[in-house]
């Protein structure tokens, strides 16, 4: 296994160089550094010398292939360096970011995967029945709304009418579980919807499966049927759909923390784009990748865990 | 098996509820997002939608850093808290008035030395004013202010390393300056810092006097007194800058009524009383109506009074309203045209609602002027000449501001005359331009004098096309193209928009190659010159913010002869020649000027908006008792629907337990009796 992690992990750089070579292809393609230095100045009408000054103070006056190769050499040392736009160290945000982020994230994701699994098991468990039949109407529907009226939604109902949770804010320490509540809730409901109609369907499919009626006749429990042989065997596309999600969860959900004032990296990268911050976005483009590549490696080990027909060579 | 499965989804469903509920006793189950008991202190809280780009005096330029900034660090002059039309300056770090005196200085012109008259400003601060403290000092306690430090903070205007938004009001005028500037840029260049020792003779200090320094202009500069109540020309103690380098954007040390005491990026920022601000006192006057408002209740006491400032990072709008109605937020937040119906009645006045909650509206207008440009470079819609100033007037005619202002911004703006706004020296309420009164028939009259009778060209036959060059990427941005360009059609001009990235679209502008737009200005100070600037033909160069490019040679020479005058008849008299030249000529449809809305909750005092001063939240007065009761009052938790759920869902399931349990408990006989 370890070989295989090791030659995943190797296959992983030429695409990490791909990205990096993209993003820096893209962003020189949508905007020239004279254009960026003039929506980072403060002036109203920055002067020609301004506009060469801030070049030369971020290395942008330097030929485009210097330019890459420091940029490349940079990341690959995982030297961030500072934000074009505030000139904050891009790690010291990262560190103060992440924590916040990942709060969120965990809650949201371990969260979801409980109530959804459970849910989908209890549906599946109810089948043929109004339960059932309702069950699947009520996913259709929380399909169908948009990510944005949970948000407002939630906060009208549970901040303003019932007045249970605040609407938005954070504090550091376990201060912070008060504010992520929210955000959670509007986390596993609005993925309800989709996730409890899939992991029902990979449930129901596997309660047809020759074994469950043989472990039935055997006399073996129901709970245990479902806990320890129809789970089992559905976790291959829960582990599929799950762990895949993991990087984008890391980096923060951009509508979340927006609206939840919850000061993670969600928001870090949009804001990058739009004051065209390219300090910021290719380390954000670096650090999805990475996380992309080891969410896509862990879902491997993870099937080699869980099924033991999968071998990893 | 059935109880087995039911036990064991009964147990997680049991201690997913016990996590829940020891989640929600933690929290105090409240919607209250501060820690308990703050509410009921001297703490004012508002909202701002993002972190500021950066607190550094000599860089801020945004309302968003400013509103923040001129709480640390004050500078020579501030705003009349209350006096607006005008607006008024008062001392805060001068000790008085400066002295303007003249000044002969010795420059090369074409290779040869001549001697030319200046003006020199004698700038006396106060003594015995002190930095906050600060470990960047020794010991931690902040020194004494001299009149070096001011002139500490002009230098670094010029350091490419600060990029200094307001240098270019300065360069051209402080003699040296530029040079200096050059000098320090050919130094980056090389990499290495700037030079604070070079001799500028503009900046001057009195070797017999610590607390007063000089400015040395080329010529005579008045506005200069405006740019002295900004954070740019704040004294800055080199020992912050030396200590912090790029670090002083996230820990300003200054003087003020405040001192930065938390910065959570994202989150928040918290400002706390500085113990060695400089004595300032509450307006003892105002403007007529102010005494009846109660907005002089508090006159000439000692600012601030309020003992802490917390900024909130809410990026939602909606978000910061939900808190302002909880409570949460005490003044100004979320508000804007989505909710404008909530606030006010169509006369413009507080809704019932409002009032119930013994909420305060204060509305004024902003020195912000919004205008549709020509690029008179363009072969089609610019040019001097009689035809081409008709299509303009044309254009103009059809633009029905009133509707535009009831329909797009929800009546938060009014109509503009000319470029320059009310509060600003110049502006004249009683005036009318001619071709800013809507008259679509008028228009047409002109359209066909322009050579373009309903809209088709008499040369062409085509249908006269005009590009609306927008960066309109929102769905609110969309509809204001939209609506400007169905005036525009309504009178036979077919209007095909153009939507840019802001960048692009700014370049574009700035390098004069568009053909129509939309485009706005806020006054860096209340002065006629501020706007006028925008229309002076030099001001079209090198991406100057002339950007229509209107050059006309009347225009430029009035404008060089109002800009260095002190107010007065004389020169409202060549405002209003100026005025009727760009007018004529048309090279912008005068839009609207912006209104700005101030709510606040009723156990905040004092609250009135300035346009142009952003330190006005030391003025406010904050009752915390009162706040915390009203926010008891309106936050109380209620229980019964969670419980009627709850009950409801469990109802629900019974049936299907049930149902189930039948099912299971059904007996399955193959014989030959069939199936029981």
């Amino acid at each position: 296994m370890l070989r295989y992690i090791i030659r995943r992990l190797l296959y992983a750089v030429p695409i990490l160089l791909g990205v990096t070579l993209v993003t820096f292809l893209l962003f020189y393609a949508a905007s020239s550094p004279e254009q960026m230095a003039r929506r980072n100045l403060s002036a109203k009408n920055p002067s020609k010398a301004q506009i060469s000054a801030w070049l030369v103070q971020h290395g942008y006056d330097k030929p485009l292939s210097q330019q890459f190769t420091r940029h490349m050499s940079e990341l690959l040392l995982l030297r961030f360096g500072k934000s074009d736009a505030t000139g904050e160290p891009i790690w010291a945000r990262l560190r103060t970011g992440v924590g916040p982020s990942s709060l969120v994230a965990a809650l949201v994701f371990f969260g979801s995967v409980i109530v959804s699994v459970t849910l989908a098991l209890l549906v599946a468990y109810f089948r043929g029945t109004y339960l059932d039949a309702w069950g699947v109407f009520i996913c259709v529907l929380l399909m169908s709304i948009t990510y944005i009226v949970y948000i407002i939604g939630s906060q009208f109902v549970l901040g303003r009418l019932l007045k249970y949770l605040p609407m938005a804010g954070y504090e550091h320490g376990i201060g912070a579980v008060k504010f992520a509540l929210l955000p959670m809730a509007v986390g596993i409901i609005s993925s309800l919807g989709g996730d409890v109609r899939f992991y029902r369907t990979v449930v129901l499919e596997e309660m047809n499966q020759d074994y469950v009626r043989t472990a039935r006749a055997k006399g073996v429990s129901e709970q245990a049927v479902l806990f320890r042989h129809v789970l089992k065997n559905a976790l291959i596309p829960i582990l599929t759909k799950t762990i895949l999600s993991l990087p984008f969860i890391m980096m923060g959900s951009i509508l979340l923390e927006s609206f939840f004032g919850i000061p993670g990296l969600g928001t870090m990268t949009v804001d990058a784009i739009n004051s065209q911050d390219f300090s910021v976005v290719r380390a954000m483009a670096f650090l999805g990748t990475i996380l992309y590549i080891l969410g896509s490696v862990l879902t491997d080990i993870c099937y080699a865990l869980v099924d033991p027909r999968v071998r990893l060579e | 098996m059935l109880s087995g499965f039911l036990v064991a989804a009964a147990r997680f469903s049991a201690l997913l509820t016990v996590l829940t509920l020891l989640l929600a006793v933690l929290s105090g189950c409240s919607n209250n997002p501060y820690p308990a008991g703050s509410t009921s202190r001297s703490i004012l809280y508002r909202d701002i939608p993002d972190d500021p780009k950066t607190l550094d005096p000599s860089v801020a330029y945004t309302t968003l850093e400013s509103q923040i900034l001129y709480l640390i660090c004050p500078s020579y002059f501030r705003y009349h808290y209350l006096k607006r039309n005008p607006f008024v300056l008062e001392l805060t770090l001068g000790a008085e008035q400066p002295q303007r005196t003249q000044y002969i200085y010795e420059t090369t012109q074409n290779g040869r030395k001549v001697r030319l008259q200046g003006e020199m400003w004698t700038f006396r601060i106060k003594k015995g004013l002190r930095f906050q403290d600060d470990p960047c000092f020794p010991r931690g306690k902040g020194r004494e202010i001299k009149a070096a430090d001011f002139i500490y903070s002009f230098r670094r205007m010029a350091d490419p390393a600060v990029p200094c938004p307001v240098l270019s009001y300065f360069e051209g005028k402080v003699i040296g300056l530029h040079g200096y500037a050059e000098h320090n840029r050919r130094r980056a260049v090389r990499r290495l810092p700037a030079d604070y020792k070079r001799h500028v003779e503009g900046f001057q200090l009195d070797p017999h006097d610590p607390y007063v320094f000089k400015l040395v202009l080329n010529r005579p500069y008045p506005q200069l007194r405006y740019l002295m109540a900004m954070p740019f020309t704040s004294p800055i103690p080199h020992e912050a800058t030396e200590r912090y380098r790029a670090g002083f954007a996230r820990h300003p040390v200054g003087c003020g009524p405040y001192l930065l005491a938390e910065y959570s990026p994202k989150l928040k920022i918290v400002l706390k009383k500085n113990p060695n601000r400089n004595p300032e006192f509450y307006p003892t006057n105002g403007m007529p109506g102010d005494r009846e408002a109660g907005l002089l209740e508090d006159a000439g006491k000692q600012l601030p009074f309020a003992d802490e400032i917390v900024f909130q990072v809410l990026k939602e709008g909606l978000t910061a309203w939900n808190m302002f109605l909880q409570g949460y937020l005490d003044c100004g937040a979320g508000f804007g045209a989505t909710n404008v119906s909530q606030v006010m009645t169509r006369q413009g006045t507080l809704s019932r609602e409002m009032k119930d909650r013994g909420v305060s509206l204060d509305r004024s207008t902003t020195p912000i002027i919004w205008y549709l440009s020509f690029n008179m470079r363009d072969p089609v819609v610019g040019g001097y000449t009689s035809q081409k100033r008709k299509l303009r007037q044309a254009i103009s005619l059809a633009v029905n501001k009133q509707a535009f202002i009831d329909l797009s911004l929800q009546g938060l703006g009014s109509p503009a005359e000319f470029l320059i706004p009310p509060g600003v020296a110049g502006y004249d309420p009683n005036y009318r331009n001619p071709y800013s009164q809507y008259n679509a028939f008028k228009a047409q009259e002109l359209l066909a004098q322009a050579g373009y009778p309903n809209g088709i060209s008499r040369e062409t036959g085509e249908r006269l096309t005009i590009c609306f060059d927008n960066y309109a990427t929102t769905p609110g941005g969309r509809q204001i193209v939209g609506q400007i360009s169905k005036m525009l059609e309504s009178i036979g001009i077919h209007v095909e928009s153009r939507t840019y990235r802001y960048a692009v679209w700014q370049d574009k502008i700035y390098s004069h190659d568009y053909q129509f737009t939309l485009s706005g200005w806020t006054a860096d100070y209340p002065d006629p010159e501020n706007f006028a600037l925008l229309l002076y033909g030099p001001n079209s160069e090198n991406k100057g913010p002339n950007e229509s490019a209107y050059d006309s040679p009347k225009y430029n020479r009035l404008f060089k002869q109002m800009q260095g005058m002190d107010d007065g008849p004389e020169r409202q008299q060549i405002i209003r020649c100026l005025r009727d030249v760009a007018v004529k000529d048309c090279p912008w449809i005068y839009l609207y000027y912006d209104h700005t809305l101030m709510l606040s909750n009723t156990w905040v005092s004092n609250a009135k908006s300035h346009p142009l001063a952003c330190d006005y939240a030391k003025y406010y007065r904050v009752n915390g008792p009162l706040r915390a009761r009203m926010q008891a009052c309106w936050n109380k938790p209620n229980y019964a629907p969670l419980i009627a759920g709850a009950v409801v869902l469990v109802a629900g399931m019974l049936p299907a337990v049930r149902l189930v349990r039948k099912r299971r408990n059904r007996r399955i006989r193959v014989g030959s009796g069939g199936t029981t």
